[in-house]
This record gives structure tokens, sequence and C-alpha cells, in this order.
């Protein structure tokens, strides 16, 4: 099986200069599967339907935690409300300024193996699938690979056993 | 003409002259412009001077004339190596959060408290060390309190810079000057020390004119504050006793080195030594990761690179300039020299300029007093304001800029990233009347202390 067989076709995606409360909302409804239940991550695609960036619900996260308090322990000196009030301050950012501008993509017919080793190596856990010219035209995700892993032994159990 | 070293295999007097110089003079500029990484240009440098053979390797490596100071290097890299250890204990953590509330969540005393604390850290520890230790703190705390962080950062960074004056481990050009002159820890408490606490004061009385009615925040603000439990930051109560133990070691093997005849290094090194033994440290890989490589190779190239032009001659060149300039009188060079400090420290790194400095003011020495050798021409009474002028005014002339000093550019950086811009000329409008102010008192105290109660 190669990427494209396993990915789910690109329907939600993110711009970077929509703002970070944009992407919130869209991160909470965009559709999974059939349903629009939400995802914990989406592509960031230029104007020509290229990835510049992933961004995922850590990377919210991560923004809303402030610069100060990654360089210090000083998780226990903080107070009731305050991470609303940062979530405030980092609602009117670009998500340009806050996504992880290192994506790894990998094209249609790229092995699942190629995939799993791009995952664990960049501790990613959903790939943008990319066409000849570069657009992204799916996601891959863990769940399916994972998925795709169970099967395998599962037919390889039973091989073995006949 | 030119005074002349000999000539360097085969190269004639005059060829090696105008390529040293031209290595010196290229290698500045380029760490002025920031085009490339200040570390890679003094390497590279140090390299070019070996490669043209105006050093050979032995003397650079070796000879303390034209050399590296290994003294310098290695009282760096064992202080890194000691507040490494230190950090994961959280006691810089408690220190910060425990003045917070001392200043009873009250916004300007929290920035008195800041400051003073900042100042007496930076004072023993190196002043980015201090600044990276305390700037995290004040913007949480300004966070908590509402208050806008800037001036906060700008006095904590204006605070460590004329604190590290105070003492030889305080700030690099202190280290230098202490080395190339012999002086010991308790020479730089006895000159430096009463005058910087005296600047200090005049400095806390600045800042209140400027900021004291201006932050305002409100009651419930302040509990957050006051909520706070700084015993919570103490992450390894047992690693923290080992770790006062060193430092109370450290500092003894300081105040007492000149008399024990031990370099400032062989202490710093044992504490260092000492402390990895105690902390039972199986993989010390990433202690020694942390130590910030990169400065340590800025100081090896810039001592090769300043090494080549002292070897050539140009170092002897300048000093006879600043000779004639001053028609050898001793206070008018005391002045001079605290004055273009100040200034040249605001513009460029004040690490270049002392290890420029040093062998200038060394030559000088020797023009001046051509019988003398050893520590009584180093250490001549003549001498000692002009080392003290050094001192002061390289230090104090940090605050000139947001890049006259590595807190400066530490704190401007922090900023930024916390999504508070401080622009140059903002930090200038803070520092440089404050740098003019400190080094205005400097220069009336070696102007009083050692010149008119002599």
């Amino acid at each position: 099986m190669k990427a494209k067989d396993l990915m789910v076709p690109l329907s939600d995606y993110l711009s970077p200069d929509s703002t970070v409360e944009e992407a919130v909302r869209l991160l909470i409804s965009a559709k999974r599967g059939e349903r629009r239940t939400g995802v914990k991550g989406l592509p960031v695609l230029n104007a020509s339907g290229k990835a510049v960036g992933m961004l995922t619900m850590r990377d919210i996260l991560r923004a809303v935690l402030p610069s100060y308090m990654s360089l210090m322990n000083l998780g226990d000196f903080t107070w009731d409300g305050m991470l609303e009030e940062m979530a405030r301050r980092v609602s009117g950012k670009k998500i340009g300024e806050i996504m992880n501008p290192e994506v790894t993509s990998v094209g249609e017919d790229a092995p699942l193996m190629e995939c799993v080793d791009h995952m664990i190596k960049g501790n990613f856990k959903r790939l943008p699938v990319v066409d000849a010219a570069g657009k992204v035209v799916g996601m891959l995700y863990e769940r399916d690979i994972f998925l795709t892993i169970t099967k395998a032994m599962h037919t390889g159990q039973t091989d073995g056993h006949e | 003409m030119i005074p002349g070293a000999e000539g360097t295999s085969g190269l004639s007097t005059d060829t090696s002259f105008w390529i040293a110089t031209a290595v010196f003079i290229l290698s500045y500029a380029t760490i002025v412009s920031e085009r490339v990484h200040k570390t890679i240009v003094a390497l590279a440098g140090a390299s070019l001077m070996l490669v043209f053979r105006i050093l050979e390797q032995h003397e650079a490596f070796r000879l303390e004339e034209f050399g590296v100071d290994w003294n310098v290097i290695f009282l760096l890299i064992a202080m890194m190596v000691i507040i490494n250890i230190m950090r994961p204990t959280g006691v810089f953590e408690y220190i910060a959060i425990k003045s917070a509330k001392w200043g009873k969540g009250r916004p300007f005393r929290i920035m008195v408290i800041f400051a003073v604390v900042t100042a007496v850290l930076s004072a023993f520890l190196d002043n980015v060390t201090t600044v990276l230790l305390i700037s995290p703190v004040t913007l949480l705390i300004a966070d908590a309190l509402e208050v806008d962080p800037i001036p906060y950062l700008i006095s904590c960074a204006l605070a460590s810079n004329i604190g590290g004056t105070a003492t030889l481990i305080g700030d690099p050009p202190n280290i230098m000057i202490a080395s190339r002159a012999h002086l010991t820890f308790m020479d730089f408490i006895y000159n430096l020390a009463p005058i910087v606490v005296v600047i200090m004061v005049f400095y806390l009385l600045v800042i209140r004119l400027i900021w004291g009615r201006k932050l305002r925040s409100r009651d419930e603000l302040k509990e957050r504050i006051m909520g706070m439990d700084e015993k919570e930051a103490i992450k390894d109560p047992v690693m923290l006793w080992k770790s006062l133990f060193v430092l109370a070691v450290v500092l003894v093997g300081f105040v007492f080195h000149g008399t024990l005849h031990f370099q400032p290094a062989t202490v710093a090194l044992f504490g260092a030594s000492l402390l990895l033994l105690l902390s039972g440290n199986k993989e010390p890989h990433k202690v020694f990761a942390e130590v910030e490589w990169p400065t340590i190779f800025f100081f090896i190239g810039l001592f090769i690179i300043v090494g080549g032009v002292v070897k050539v001659g140009l170092i002897e060149w300048m000093s006879v300039k600043v000779i004639e300039l001053t028609r050898g009188s001793m206070l008018a060079t005391s002045m001079v020299v605290m004055w273009f400090s100040a200034f040249a420290s605001a513009i460029v790194d004040n690490i270049p300029y002392v290890a420029t400095m040093n062998p200038l003011i060394i030559d000088m020495a020797h023009r001046i007093w051509p019988h003398e050798t050893g520590l009584s021409l180093l250490q001549h009474a003549d001498l000692m304001p002009i080392w003290w002028s050094l001192a002061l005014g390289a230090c104090l002339g940090g605050n000139g800029s947001a890049i006259g000093a590595s807190a400066n550019v530490i704190v401007v950086g922090m900023s930024e990233k916390a999504g508070r811009r401080i622009s140059f000329v903002k930090f200038v409008l803070y520092g440089l009347p404050i740098m003019v102010m400190t080094v205005a008192i400097a220069t009336a105290y070696v102007w009083v202390r050692y010149y008119i109660l002599r």
C-alpha cells in the first residue's frame, strides 16, 4: 500500500495569514472522516496549495505558554485565570507566527514505511501527501497506518497457523 | 616610522605589520557589523594570524605575551560549570520569587529589589547568566501585576552591568584585566566595590525619578504574588546545599587567592571539580554541553588576533600615540581611558576592546618606567588608577546602548520574544544618560581617591 491509498483527501486547511482564533475555530469543527468533529492538526497552505507549515493543538498550547516560562521552572508560580488571559493575547496572532514551519510531506506514491520513518523521526502524527507539482492532495494519519499494521499482524498470524 | 618587531619567517617586518593590522581591523569591523557571528570572525581572524605566520602556533597557544590567556578561559568555563549544576536545583527561581514577595507585590518596590538582587548576583556570576536567571521571573511578575515589563527588563540589564563592575569575576573585562595585571579578587573589592555601591544608590534614585510614580497595580493583583510559595521552587534540596557549600568554598578561595598565591582560575576549577564530584553525576555531558562555547571560543580567537598585532608592533604604535596625546600625564591618561572606554564599550563589545587595551597599557607602562619589570611594573602605584579607569569605563560603558553589553542584548531579545519590542533608541534613551552619570561618578572617584587623596 502507498500513501495515496491510505490518505484522507484534503478538505480543511489553514492559511498563514489567518489569525490563531480562526485556526482554533477550524480545528474544532474540521472534518474527521465523515463527520465534523474536529481534528488535532491541520496543514497550513499558501495560495498555490503548497504546504508551508503545520499547526497542531500542541502548537497552540505552546503559543499560549509565555516565552519566559520555557526559560525557567516557573510552573509553580502561576495563577488562576492566567491561561485564559494568555489565550486572549495569542488569539490575534497570525498562524504564520506560531505554526511549525518545518513541514515534512510525502509523495502520493511513497511507501508506508517511508511515512512511518518520517513520523517517528520528526515526531509527527500526520503528514501532508503531495502530488507531483507539490500541491497538497491529502493527509496521512498515524492512526490509519496503525490500523494497517494491525491488519498485517492479524493476517500474518492466521498465515502462520495455516 | 613604524616600530618594528623582528621579521617573521621570510616576510619583511613591514609586510607582517600590514597583514596583521589588516586582519585585526577587518576582524573587528566584521564583528561590529554583525554580518557574521562574532565567534566565527574571531576564530577566522586568529587562524589568519597563524596561517600568515604573524604568530607561530606555540606563541599563540603557549606564550602569555602573545597568546591565549588560559587563566581567563578556565575561570569562565569553571564558573559556567558551577552555575550549570546549580540551575536545576531551583535556587535562582527561589531567590527571584522571594524578592518579589519581599517587595510586597508593590510594583516599584519590586523593581528596586530586583535591581539590587541583579546587581549583587552580577557581581558574583557573569552578567549574561544573571540576566538570563532574573528576566524570565521579571516578565512573570509584570504579567501578574499587569504592568509594563519593559521598565523592569531595562532596569535589570543596567543594574547587572553596574553590579558586575564590582568584582574580579563580575564582568569579563575585569577577569581579563585582573589576569594581565595580576590583580587579586580583594584588589577589586577594595578599589571598585565601594564606588559601585555609591553608583548603585544614585542609580536607584534615578530609576525612582523615571518610574517611581508610573508603575501602579491593583490590590487583588498583588495577591497573586503574595500567594506564591517560593519553597516550591526548590527541586533538589540536597544538591542545593552541596552547591551552596562549594560556592562558599570558592568565595573564600577568591578572598584569599592573592595571599595563598593561587590564580583565580585555580580556585574556580577546584570549585567546579569539587561540585562535579559531590553531584555524583555519572554523565557530565549535559553540564559541559551547556557551557557557552561560542563565548569561550570568541575569547580564544580574540586573544590570538590581539597577540598578532602586539607582536608586529601595532599596539606599541598606538600606545606611543596615547602618550603623545596625554603628554605623559597619568591623570589625563586615566580620564581619557575612562571616557574613551565607556563610549567604545557602548558601541562595540567590551571584550575585544579590553583585549586590545590590556597590552596597550602594559606597553605604555614599559615606556614610562623602562627600568621596572614584573609586578613592580604591572602594579606601579601610578599605573593602578589606569587599570581601575579601564575597568570602570569598559564595564559601565556597556549601559550606553542596546548592544553595549551582552546582558542588554539578551534582555532586548527576551522582551521581543514576549511580544514587547524595546527599540534601540528606547534603550539608549534610558541607558546613555545613566551611563554618563555613572561614569561621571566613577571619574570623580578616581580623581579624588587616586590623585587628590594619595
